[in-house]
């Protein structure tokens, strides 16, 4: 079943009939003449077609159309697709956007597999997927002419169709057919997957064997379920475009190899917790269990494939400046976000950012309403301030509940992150910058008043904006969207719990099934992570960049759901394998705490978001934080007994 | 390291009492007034000896605040033993112990064995509550009793072993069915081996990380 049929296409009835017409660069309209001085020289266009068109998003009405174009130069082909110049069928998608997809001139070398759609009701597209394992965004052929696309590529060079799925037309430039058949079934991730298996006695399947004769070289070839499954993922993935953008435009902008190598590398370091989980998703044959594990419906390591853009370095202030106007006003926020999901903001820059990422400041504001709006917030954080200082010892006596929170915050201050050297030692001001705020919080929003876990959450953004007022603002901001997690009657968690419930429920069936099983489904295990973004489950640097990139809420409001799917996907197996039940798995998932690779799970979140698309949107209830709350009245619950 | 029995402990009691004091004083011999005010729970471990035999005590640090309860009371479930904590110098920590009591009965397992600690003993000048008083009450209750300070270690050492030895006697009398693990006791390579034979004593050591 490995090895891949040369079919000869002529039977083919798409292939004979386009070969009829001939290469079909007049298949397209609007052809001008500039388009064709714009190529180099030497290169000649063997196919043009108009009103090929990506959607960037879930929705059909945002779309970006362009040429397609296969251009023959030097016996190379190459593809190419330029959206067309001032025409969007959306404002939301900027020039920027544009220049995202852009495809320039790709050469086929660099092409895997074509997979075509040709569905007898709605638009034909293909689904382009490089050998690096990145896939296009869907190509949508409005006038039709995915037939005459392929057969012009077969024209030009040697494709062969997939045996298992007639759809799927493998691209290879090798002379040798058996090589290329060989080239066209590796998969870049599945070869280190064989890398670190193959000390454990790794097998591949009997076909499998062949290749490692054949290649002669240290690299291992994949399975063939690696391959099916890599097809349907892919599939899956460029489905979703806006998230292929994103793969699209890295391509163009960083050698992919190296970051691929270089996160192989920081992988192959991890901590051994996730070992056993690479040996297992691979092969069941090297696990050491006598519990059988139920696959993961994603096969996590294999989605990887189509991963997200490599994490960047965080934002520094030449790039910042270029996301502002010359009043201070950020151009594009939701570029500027975007961005810094993908790598965070410089520890510098924090104070100023987070001031937006949070909402504090608008982020069309100017500098100089910054300036003012600063200057009366100020005051009016006094104003508070003030209702709480004013209150006599002998008012005090008379006020149980005042004494109460107020007994409470100073209990809870003196034990929040005092390890850290801002916190540290007796009398640290710092931590009676703390108690001032979480007292002035507990007046501003008098129903919710103070609960344990707000210190942690205040603690880094004090700690970043090293200022009172803009601190207590900030941390409003930020209560605005997590205050329900603090509700007396916990609604905001379990809220939440139960859309993790969903979300797994969705992404990963046989480990909800495990759950429900071990009566774990309701996923208190991950009540400390939610509560307190998961602040205690890394250090405190790396809370401070996960933190920027929730708030950023790309690709989702609700990436930190699927951030706790990611770190339970990598323990999946051996949560199953160990058979553990509410207790161990309690104790388990806290003892994750320090162990857990951010970056790694920030990217496997992106995924799982995008993956699940819009069931997964629908499978979190409206007003769940950090949704802001469905309607605005009486947020909080008013609890005679709430401190 | 083998054992010959696990027990299953929880701490509970209202917040800010010295609960995660107690354990660290009894896992690690350490007073840490510093550390971070505990969100869920925490998790502690340590092998002692009763009767000669190896016992090592799971313990199960609990959150105190009383909107974290709904999630607390999972933790209950198969707990052998519980130290329900109240600070000597606040009063109001002790007017909850029998909102703490119910919640005990009504999520515990019957035979939990429960040890009253009066903590913060070192506090002597700040004192609220009588030695009395929680006498008083333990014996109402039918509960064992101490005061003890997580500061100077004093009975520390005691209530965690006292209580031990006391489910290790409930075992001797047959008041368990060991190889039920909903009694939060399981039987190790080194124990009695009950029906279901010998358990895994390797697993997990003292509040470590995976490191
Ligand atoms: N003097 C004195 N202080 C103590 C003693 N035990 C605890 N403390 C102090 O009480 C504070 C609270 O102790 P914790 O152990 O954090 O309280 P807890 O019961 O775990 O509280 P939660 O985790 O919020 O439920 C600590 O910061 C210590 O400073 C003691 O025996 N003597
Ligand atoms: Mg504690």
């Amino acid at each position: 079943m490995f090895e891949t049929e040369i079919h000869d296409l002529s039977d083919d009835a798409d292939y004979a009939a386009a070969s009829q017409q001939g290469p079909s660069s007049k298949a397209g309209h609007g052809i001008s003449n500039q388009s064709y001085s714009s190529e180099p020289e030497n290169a000649e266009i063997v196919y043009l077609k108009d009103n090929v068109t990506i959607h960037p998003t879930q929705y059909a009405t945002e779309r970006i159309s362009g040429r397609l174009k296969l251009v023959k130069q030097d016996s190379l082909l190459f593809m190419s697709w330029i959206p067309y110049k001032g025409q969007s069928s959306n404002a939301r998608l900027s020039e920027r956007d544009k220049n995202l997809y852009t495809i320039r001139a790709v050469p086929f070398a660099d092409i895997r597999s074509i997979r075509r759609h040709t569905p007898t009701i709605g638009w034909q597209y293909v689904i382009v997927v490089l050998s690096s394992g990145l896939a296009y965004p869907p190509l949508y052929f409005y006038n039709g002419g995915v037939r005459e696309f392929i057969t012009t590529v077969k024209q030009h060079i040697v494709i062969v169709r997939s045996s298992e799925d007639a759809n799927v037309f493998l691209v290879n430039n090798f002379q040798d057919p058996l090589q290329r058949t060989l080239s066209s079934l590796e998969l870049p991730r599945t070869i280190s997957i064989a890398k670190s298996a193959s000390s454990s006695s790794f097998t591949n399947s009997p076909s499998d064997g062949n290749l490692e004769r054949l290649d002669g070289g240290p690299r291992q070839k994949g399975s063939d379920a690696a391959r099916d499954i890599s097809i349907q993922v892919l599939e899956k993935f460029s489905l979703v475009t806006r998230f292929a953008r994103e793969t699209t435009s890295q391509l163009f902008r960083e050698s992919l190899v190296d970051d691929y190598r270089a996160n192989e590398n920081k992988k192959s370091n991890r901590s051994s917790q996730d070992k056993p989980r690479e040996i297992v998703s691979n092969d069941v044959r090297v696990t050491r269990s006598e519990v059988p594990v139920p696959s993961d419906p994603l096969e996590f390591d294999k989605l990887s494939l189509v991963w997200g853009k490599p994490r960047q370095p965080p934002l520094g202030p030449e790039e910042w400046a270029t996301f502002l106007d010359s009043e201070g006003r950020i151009e594009d926020f939701t570029a500027l976000k975007k961005r810094i999901f993908y790598g965070g903001v410089e520890h510098n820059l924090r104070k100023e950012i987070w001031a937006f990422l949070l909402g504090y400041y608008a982020h069309d504001s100017t500098y100089a309403e910054r300036q003012h709006v600063m200057a009366v917030m100020k005051s009016e954080y006094e104003t508070i301030k003030n209702q709480w200082q004013s209150i006599s010892p002998e008012q005090a006596k008379r006020f149980t509940k005042f004494r109460e929170r107020k007994g409470l915050i100073e209990r809870d201050v003196v034990r929040t992150d005092r390890s850290l050297p801002f916190y540290e030692g007796d009398e640290n001001p710092n931590v009676h910058l703390l108690r001032n705020i979480l007292l002035t919080y507990s007046f501003y929003n008098f129903d919710l008043g103070y609960c344990q876990g707000m210190s942690d959450l205040l603690s880094p953004i004090l700690f970043i904006m090293e200022d009172e007022p803009e601190s207590f603002w900030c941390f409003v901001s930020l209560m605005e969207r997590l205050g329900p997690n603090f509700n007396r009657d916990q609604n905001g968690m379990h809220s939440q719990l139960f859309a993790l419930s969903k979300l797994v429920e969705l992404l990963d069936s046989p480990l909800h099934n495990y759950f429900k099983q071990k009566d774990c489904l309701n996923y208190f295990f991950c009540f400390r992570w939610i509560l307190i973004q998961f602040k205690r489950e890394f250090e405190y640097d790396k809370t401070l960049r996960l933190w920027e990139v929730l708030w950023t809420h790309h690709p989702s409001e609700h990436l930190h759901l699927y951030v706790c799917i990611a770190i339970l996907k990598r323990q999946r197996a051996k949560i199953m394998q160990e058979q553990m039940s509410f207790d161990t798995l309690l104790k388990f998932i806290n003892e994750l705490s320090g162990c857990i690779d951010l970056d790694a799970v920030l990217r496997d979140a992106e995924a799982l978001c995008v993956c699940a698309g819009e069931n997964g949107a629908a499978s979190i209830p409206p007003g769940t934080p950090p949704s802001l709350p469905v309607e605005d009245e009486c947020i909080y619950q008013q609890d005679d007994e709430a401190l | 390291m083998s054992y010959a029995y696990l027990f299953k402990y929880i701490i509970i009691g209202d917040t800010g009492v010295g609960k995660s004091c107690l354990l660290l004083q009894f896992t690690d011999k350490r007073f840490q007034p510093v550390h971070d005010l505990t969100i869920g729970v925490e998790f502690g471990a340590r092998m002692i000896t009763i009767d000669n035999k190896p016992i090592k005590l799971q313990i199960w640090d609990t959150a105190g605040q009383e909107s974290f309860r709904s999630i607390t009371r999972s933790y209950y479930r198969g707990a052998a033993g519980a130290l329900l904590v109240y600070d000597i110098t606040r009063r109001e920590t002790f007017n909850h112990l029998a909102s703490w009591l119910e919640d005990a009965r009504q999520h515990a397992n019957a035979n939990m064995t429960i040890m009253l600690i009066g903590n913060k003993c070192d506090l002597a000048h700040r004192r609220a509550v009588s030695t009395e008083e929680g006498e008083q009450f333990a014996k109402e209750h039918g509960l064992i009793f101490m005061e003890a300070s997580a500061k100077t270690a004093q009975n520390v050492e005691e209530a965690f072993i006292n209580t031990a030895g006391t489910i290790y006697k409930k075992i001797q009398d047959g008041v368990f069915d060991v190889s039920n693990e909903s009694y939060g006791i399981k039987v190790g390579y080194g124990g009695i081996p009950g029906p279901s034979g010998g358990r895994d004593g390797s697993s997990s050591q003292a509040g470590g990380c995976c490191s």
